[in-house]
């Protein structure tokens, strides 16, 4: 395909926590909100990301100070916008039995909404736990990273509302550039605990790089992400290979059992 | 929205929401501790990392009905040609037939609508044990219901066919949950397979031993059986020792609906077992052996479903299993 690779780079070192993303993403998407609800968790009551909510901001209120902050008492901000990661390997993708979830021309992984057949088997291929299947009809639903804007040209509704540019569009290449040079800036002014997350294959191997990365100032569980997630199709050949053994056995069983002795003696 | 303001038209718009709140049936805990102090275990509030499965009851339903059928179809061409067979023969092609037939059933009521199935047809994925699966099934089931109707006349292409397909219905589901990122399922990745296949030998056996036999029937049927029974009993074994690695992972396998479950199947499979081995012949002894091994078996795949849900829930279970593969 001639169009490059899109993606989000998300640089949590900038997020303010407003939500625009979310509310943005539920306009454009049309998605229904999510109701009423007071998680006692800092300020997210989205808690996670649903069929009716693909982007959502988490909110860690953490007893630590980040390098070269003052603050009187350790403490500080963490917030992310955490969204699809339309892995390079797509655990979703490979287990989709359907054909629904498809990769398109930017190399962002679409889920077909008029083949999905609602089976739910990429809700536990997932290892990022996003795409889940809806309430109603049971079809599957998630990012589509703005499938119809970027066909018209246009950024994902999250990126272009996001008023620090904590989630920056573009160029999946123009995107990992920014980020080394983001990362050294950080580096260089003493914000050492700054990396990135599931920028590329050497990064992330199981997945073999995301195409919605994320600069991150703590572990991953601190973001409720997987230190090392791994698409499931990576080593299941070993699974099929004991079912094949497996399955020769009960041949054998079967042929066995049906020539036993007392069986066919006349 | 107000409906005076604006229109919601999209196809996501009309969706029923999944609240998050504890009595709604949602996915957060009750807070009990506040939540800006240090907390010592590094999550997110304890909240889910991953995903529960979504699938309701139909689906463990199936992966036992498509056990019996794998089962069935499998001794069924064992047992061909063996004139003092024949009935024995006739009711594993019965079963094979009834597994293949019922177990989409099931799979398109957890689908939701009928046609639904039929998606499952559009592709052939490799990379997709359950597309495989799916075309294994239906294949199956059409050289079951082929076998069915030629009986003993049925040819050899017929036969084995329906035989290694059904061999393939029997395993599959252990890959299939193996090839997933529940850590609870991911895990016993190379265990799951052997556990469903040896499972279908004795939960077809559990069946056939419900029904009219004479004594050679019994024998084989029995013997049968005891294959399955005994690999299914080492598979559990194996499970419950790997577990120990990863303490949240064992709580998640041990804890809750699923743990009940999988000690009902235990008790099951041990006293099926037991009674199997006890020195006397009588139809009473076959038939409460084969109801044992058939409760067993539909514990032990509701047992697995529950505690996939449990091991979702628990986002330690992801991080500790994940670390330490980091660190080996
Ligand atoms: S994050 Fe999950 S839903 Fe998104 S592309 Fe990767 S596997 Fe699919
Ligand atoms: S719009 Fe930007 S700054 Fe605001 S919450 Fe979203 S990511 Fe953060």
């Amino acid at each position: 395909m001639t169009t490059p690779a899109t993606g989000f780079f998300t640089d949590t070192s900038v997020c303010i926590g407003c939500k625009a993303c979310e509310v943005a993403c539920k306009q454009w998407n049309q998605l229904p909100a999510d109701g009423d609800f007071f998680s006692g968790r800092s300020y997210d009551n989205t808690i996670h990301l649903e069929a009716t909510t693909w982007r959502h901001v988490a909110f860690i209120e953490r007893q630590a100070r980040l390098s070269g902050q003052a603050t009187s008492r350790p403490f500080s901000w963490l917030l992310m916008s955490d969204v699809c990661k339309h892995c390079e390997r797509a655990g979703c993708l490979e287990a989709c039995p359907t054909g629904a979830i498809v990769r398109t021309e930017f190399d962002t992984v679409y889920v077909q909404p008029d083949v999905c057949n609602g089976c739910g088997y990429c809700v536990v291929c997932c290892p990022f736990g996003v795409i889940n299947r809806r309430e109603d009809d049971g079809r599957a639903w998630k990012c589509t990273l703005c499938y119809d804007r970027q066909k018209a040209g246009m950024e994902p509704a999250c990126a272009k509302a996001c008023p620090t540019d904590s989630i920056t569009f573009g160029k999946l290449d123009d995107l990992k550039e920014m980020a080394r040079a983001r990362l050294q800036e950080l580096h260089r002014r003493g914000v050492t605990e700054a990396w990135l997350y599931g920028m590329s294959e050497r990064d992330q191997p199981g997945t073999e790089g995301l195409h919605a990365f994320f600069l991150l100032l703590d572990r991953p569980e601190a973001y409720n992400l997987p230190p090392d997630p791994s698409v499931p199709t990576k080593g299941v050949g070993g699974s099929w290979g004991v079912m094949a053994l497996a399955a020769a056995g009960m041949a054998a069983a079967a042929v066995v059992a049906a020539h036993s002795r007392g069986g066919e003696r006349k | 929205m107000s409906p005076t303001l604006a229109l919601q038209t999209g196809e996501g718009a009309a969706q029923r929401v999944k609240h998050a709140e504890p009595d709604a049936g949602g996915i957060v805990p009750l807070w009990r501790e506040v939540p800006s102090q240090p907390r010592p275990a590094q999550d997110y509030y304890r909240l889910a990392l991953l995903k529960e499965p979504v699938w309701i009851w139909s689906v463990p339903a199936y992966f036992y009905v498509g056990g019996v059928a794998g089962g069935g179809a499998v001794l069924a061409a064992a047992l061909h040609g063996k004139t003092r067979l024949r009935r024995l023969a006739a009711w594993c092609r019965l079963l094979a037939f009834l597994g293949t037939t019922v177990g989409p059933a099931l799979l398109t009521y957890d689908l939701g609508k009928m046609s639904r199935f039929l998606n499952m047809l559009r592709v052939l994925r490799p990379s997709s044990p359950m597309s495989l699966g799916s075309w294994s099934l239906a294949g199956t089931g059409m050289l079951a219901t082929l076998s069915l109707l030629q009986g003993d006349r049925s040819g050899a292409v017929t036969r084995y066919g329906t035989a290694l397909g059904g061999l393939m219905v029997a395993g599959y589901t252990g890959v299939l949950l193996g090839n997933t990122a529940n850590p609870l399922w991911r895990e016993r990745r190379l265990l799951l397979p052997l556990l469903f296949t040896s499972s279908a030998a004795a939960s077809t056996a559990g069946v056939l031993q419900l029904m009219p036999l004479d004594k050679r029937e019994e024998k084989v049927v029995q013997r049968f059986g005891m294959v399955g029974k005994a690999g299914e009993a080492a598979c559990m074994v194996a499970m419950q020792r790997s577990e120990g690695t990863v303490p949240e992972v064992a709580a998640a396998a041990r804890g809750g609906k699923g743990g009940v479950l999988w000690t009902a199947a235990k008790a099951a499979l041990v006293t099926g077992i037991l009674v199997e081995l006890l020195p006397v012949r009588s139809p009473v002894k076959r038939k409460v052996s084969g109801a044992l091994t058939t409760i067993g078996a539909n514990c032990l795949r509701f047992a697995l479903l529950e505690s996939g849900k449990s091991a979702a829930r628990e986002p330690q279970a992801t991080f500790n299993l994940q670390r330490t593969r980091m660190k080996g």
